[in-house]
């Protein structure tokens, strides 16, 4: 059956706008009834029929968690010794300081990977793999090593073990933006007077800027979500915020869905915010290497 | 001042070799181009120079010294690239006051310097704007303007028109021109367009996959050129060359080709007989209409261009023959009707099975 | 005005130390970009794997003293690990739920990219909310799952009422069921990591051989198959191979959720691996999993970076590039 244009063309119209729907709807659902949560009232966490919409929406699970407020805590449901607001500022810490050190020696090893050759291209697949390694076999020692060295339960130590296992990432795709500097501008530099370290610094990092933003917010999420490190490397002293909303699963306090969705969203809107921002450069950034544009 | 000498110059890239065996003397203040096809080794050549590669063997030398290992900013250069490599995101003074900041000469001296430079190129105009907004004859002045500024002893120049539309190629040649008189510093520039190398050098230097073919001043490689391949490359049109063969009937020798057959001049009697290459620029072809010339051949194209009318020949060479004739004075010419050529006698040339040229 | 003349000979004696040697100044630069992965090599990585590496060969339990007094066991550990049916189900388990979760986002994420590459009304507005699933952090997803697939919970409530049948699976209680889940939870927050880079490869591919193709008369499907496709596969490839890899490491869903369980049906080998070290405290049989793993890991991944290359290889003749753009035009 041969169809004409515009009859081929209303019919992957359909197709398309059914298909993107349903997974509009598979994509946004979680997320929503997430946020719808976190805003119910504590008898309709998980009443029967659902309450697919807070009636009435109530800021109580919000006022406990996140402000500590013992007063909107039903006896059965108090979590005392939850900081929340701490695990919040020793997540932002640690999640920048370690993206931020990812993405400086990042870009300076692609740097030198673009122009001089310093690892490889089969150094480079291997630095890629490397991260690859499942975090799981190498916690054990880790947390020996950290213990022997004092950075047990520090910021430092997940901050030194963060940077290294985002460092392949923040190499390659940082150098595919290098890649596209051409190599004139820098030798103008050059002869010019320029030093090498004044070229990279002066000119090619200022003229890969949107790159380097792209690069550092997308490590971020990286930092920001990472759970298995975090649990086995702090015990009491330092929390990060993941850690922060396992603690809410004790057996002891029930199931408190309200409070670790209202965790749960302050822990998501960050992190969706730095997302959306960088979106355009996603698609270059993950491509290591495999698109030609 | 400057000397710079080339001494057994090789570079492979890899089982490559980009050049060989370039041995070269370019004196002070000369305008020396680099010209040949694709592949010749010009760029590698000038990169050399610059310092952005290492040769493979040989010596580079300024003034004497032997400078392989210097960095390219201690030898005293100043380049000009093919894309103008302007600094995208400084703007046109910056730019130009970059090279004078890595000298650390202080700020007021700077100002004073780049506006003198920004007088020379006349860009003053232009030194708030940003890269993006100059069109690209303004670039290439940025980026005369900023290595003028550092006062090198010498100048590289990179195909620095290459980018650039047929008018303003012309008008930034003038230019060149013009500051190399005026300054009286070395000039190295390297180009494919044979017509820049003939109007702006002193000295050329013929290049062909990484070897030199031939050097020497303009009017020289007009006029003696040394092979097939230069006298090709150079004028406009380009040389006609027939192949054919040397005989000699009676102690006088001839050239024979497909289509016709004509007595050569004098100084090719000693030549050998067997194939060859007969060359003669369309400049010097005079053209009787009607009979009395060395050969007759039908026209097959009238090309007017103002200046000039070209007429197009069937030789029997894969080329057409070409002849011109000043002015419009053969626009009329018939298409088929057979047009009596002669050759001057003193601008022929004649090449062997490999190319070069048979001496007399 | 003074002219810029190369330092003269005698001048130079005294200033050598500026005129830098171009090699050696060219050395010494990659060395010091190459300073800060040496030594996080050195002084990170390296001692943990040589720690580990000692206790899969050393026995030592949390009750004696100091680590270094462990007695030698040879291969004992790694006798024992191997031939525990427990591990070997782990592996299975793994490799089960990468291989899934794998191929699910490849095949939702090429759908939606294939949809969405062309322009169209509301492309913008489908694409952030298609990216949304990768920014929740993945114990939010396990947390929020458990809120959502409860009995009586809005999924299955949400369900029931699309099929008009009473549908109350238990998504987390069922052991048949919760490696399912779990891999679906997987899906559900990687699909828009294979989208993006199947978006990319495809609004890279040039219009004009796919519009040469059509005129010439070849239908969609071929055009899809001889032209998108082979000049797709690295990046297929990629997104197979770095999903692969990373959902065989996958630790929160599987361990926030479900604990391994119920009894021990979701128990991939990142949770068997901690259960052994932290709650069963044999420290040493779980070194020496780890490096078993490991070197599962690595066969996977020189595997993959063997086809990658390849792949890149491909791509770099195709586009006639040089390696580090070196111009060769000279």
């Amino acid at each position: 059956m041969t169809m004409t244009k515009s009859q081929r063309r209303r019919l992957t119209k359909t197709i398309r706008y059914a298909v993107l729907t349903i997974w509009t709807i598979i994509a946004a659902f979680p997320i929503y009834w997430m946020v719808a949560t976190s805003f119910k009232p504590d008898n309709q966490w998980f009443s029967w029929p659902p309450v697919y919409f807070p009636d009435p929406p109530t800021l109580d699970n919000y006022r406990n968690v996140w402000l500590g407020a013992q007063q909107y805590a039903v006896t059965q449901y108090a979590i005392s010794s939850q900081k929340p607001l701490v695990s919040l500022w020793n997540s932002t810490v640690i999640a920048t300081t370690s993206t931020f050190l990812s993405v400086l020696f990042g870009s300076m090893l692609a740097y030198g990977v673009s122009r001089y050759r310093i690892l490889s291209e089969a150094r480079m697949f291997q630095l890629l793999m490397l991260r690859m390694i499942p975090p799981i076999v190498v916690v054990a020692p880790l947390s020996l090593y950290y213990s022997a060295i004092g950075l047990l339960d520090s910021r430092t130590g997940l901050i030194i073990v963060y940077f290294l296992t985002t460092l392949p990432y923040a190499v390659w795709m940082t150098k595919s933006f290098i890649d596209e500097v051409p190599r004139e501008v820098e030798q103008a530099a050059e002869i010019l007077g320029a030093s090498r370290w004044r070229t990279v610094f002066e000119i090619v990092l200022p003229l890969i800027r949107s790159g380097l933003v792209a690069t550092f917010l997308f490590i971020l999420i990286l930092t920001w979500s990472e759970y298995l490190l975090a649990l086995i490397l702090t015990k009491t002293q330092v929390t990060t915020l993941p850690i922060e909303l396992s603690k809410y699963q004790g057996s002891t306090e029930g199931r408190v869905y309200g409070r670790q969705a209202a965790l749960a969203v302050g822990i998501t809107i960050p992190l969706m915010i730095v997302g959306l921002i960088i979106r355009k450069h996603l698609a270059r950034g993950f491509s290591f290497g495999m698109v030609r544009r | 001042m400057a000397r710079i000498e080339l001494l057994n110059l090789h570079k492979s890239f890899g089982a490559v070799q980009a050049v060989k065996n370039l041995t070269l003397n370019i004196e002070d203040c000369e305008f020396v181009v680099l010209v040949g096809p694709s592949g010749c080794g010009k760029t590698t050549t000038l990169r050399m120079i610059a310092g952005f590669e290492d040769p493979t063997s040989g010596e580079i030398r300024i003034d004497g010294r032997v400078v392989n290992d210097l960095e390219p900013r201690d030898r005293g250069l100043g380049m000009v690239f093919q894309s103008h490599a302007l600094f995208p995101h400084k703007n046109v003074a910056q730019n130009i006051e970059f090279g004078l900041r890595m000298k650390k000469m202080p700020s007021e001296e700077r100002v004073k310097r780049v506006r003198e430079v920004a007088e020379m190129v006349r860009i003053t105009h232009l030194l708030d704007k940003m890269p993006g907004q100059c069109s690209g004859g303004e670039s290439q002045r940025v980026a005369l303007a900023r290595t003028l500024v550092t006062n090198p002893s010498t100048f590289l120049l990179d195909e620095p028109l290459s980018s650039l539309d047929a008018k303003l190629r012309r008008e930034l040649r003038a230019e060149c021109d013009r500051l190399h008189a005026e300054l009286r510093r070395t000039f190295i520039y390297v180009t494919h367009d044979q017509e820049e190398a003939m109007t702006l050098a002193d000295r050329i230097v013929v290049m062909r996959v990484g070897e030199v073919v031939q050097i020497g001043s303009p009017m020289e490689i007009y006029s003696n050129p040394v092979n097939q391949f230069v006298a090709d490359f150079f004028g406009s049109p380009s040389m006609n060359l027939l192949p054919g063969e040397v005989v000699h009937e009676n102690g006088i020798a001839r050239f024979r080709s497909i289509r016709f057959e004509l007595p050569l001049p004098e100084q090719f009697k000693a030549a050998r007989p067997g194939a060859g290459t007969l060359g003669i620029r369309p400049e010097h072809v005079g053209i009787n209409l009607g009979s009395g010339g060395a050969i007759e051949l039908p026209v097959r194209l009238v090309e007017p261009l103002g200046k000039e009318t070209l007429l197009y020949f069937d030789a029997g060479a894969d080329r057409a023959f070409v002849a011109v004739s000043a002015g419009l004075k053969m626009v009329d010419v018939k298409v088929g009707a057979p047009v009596a050529l002669s050759f001057d006698p003193r601008r022929l040339y004649l090449f062997d099975t490999d190319g070069q040229r048979v001496n007399v | 005005m003074a002219v810029a003349t190369l330092p003269t000979a005698e001048m130079t004696a005294g200033k050598t130390s500026r005129a830098a040697s171009r090699a050696r100044a060219i050395k010494r630069f990659k060395l010091s970009l190459l300073l800060p992965l040496i030594v996080l090599f050195l002084l990170v990585l390296t001692p943990v794997l040589l720690l580990q590496l000692y206790f899969s060969f050393h026995q030592w339990t949390v009750y004696l003293s100091t680590w270094w007094d462990a007695e030698y066991v040879g291969f004992d550990l790694f006798h024992s690990v191997l031939t525990d049916p427990r591990f070997g189900w782990a592996a299975l388990r793994s490799l089960a739920f990468a291989a899934s979760s794998t191929i699910g986002c490849f095949v939702f994420g090429f759908i939606l990219a294939y949809l969405m590459y062309k322009p169209f009304r509301g492309q913008s507005l489908y694409y952030i909310i298609f990216i949304l699933p990768m920014l929740t952090v993945p114990v939010v997803v396990a947390y929020t799952a458990e809120m959502m697939l409860y009995r009586n919970g809005p999924i299955n409530d949400a369900i029931s009422r699309l099929l008009g049948v009473d549908f109350q699976a238990s998504w987390l209680t069922n052991p048949h069921l919760a490696l399912t889940t779990a891999a679906l939870l997987e899906i559900w927050n990687w699909t828009p990591f294979s989208f993006i880079i199947m978006w990319a490869g495809l609004t890279s591919i040039p219009k004009e051989p796919i519009e040469a193709a059509e005129i010439l008369g070849a239908s969609k499907w071929r055009i899809f198959w001889e032209v998108q496709v082979p000049l797709l596969r690295p990046v297929i490839l990629l997104a197979l191979v770095l999903r692969f890899l990373e959902a065989m490491a996958e630790f929160p869903k599987t361990w926030a959720l479900f604990q391994g369980g119920p009894g021990s049906a979701t128990e991939t080998l990142p949770v068997y691996i901690f259960m052994t070290t932290w709650q069963y405290f044999e420290i040493s049989k779980g070194a020496a999993m780890s490096y078993i793993v490991i070197m599962l890991m690595i066969v996977i991944v020189l595997i993959a970076i063997h086809l990658l290359r390849r792949e890149k290889c491909a791509l770099d003749t195709m586009y006639q590039r040089r390696d580090e753009g070196e111009a060769v035009e000279v």
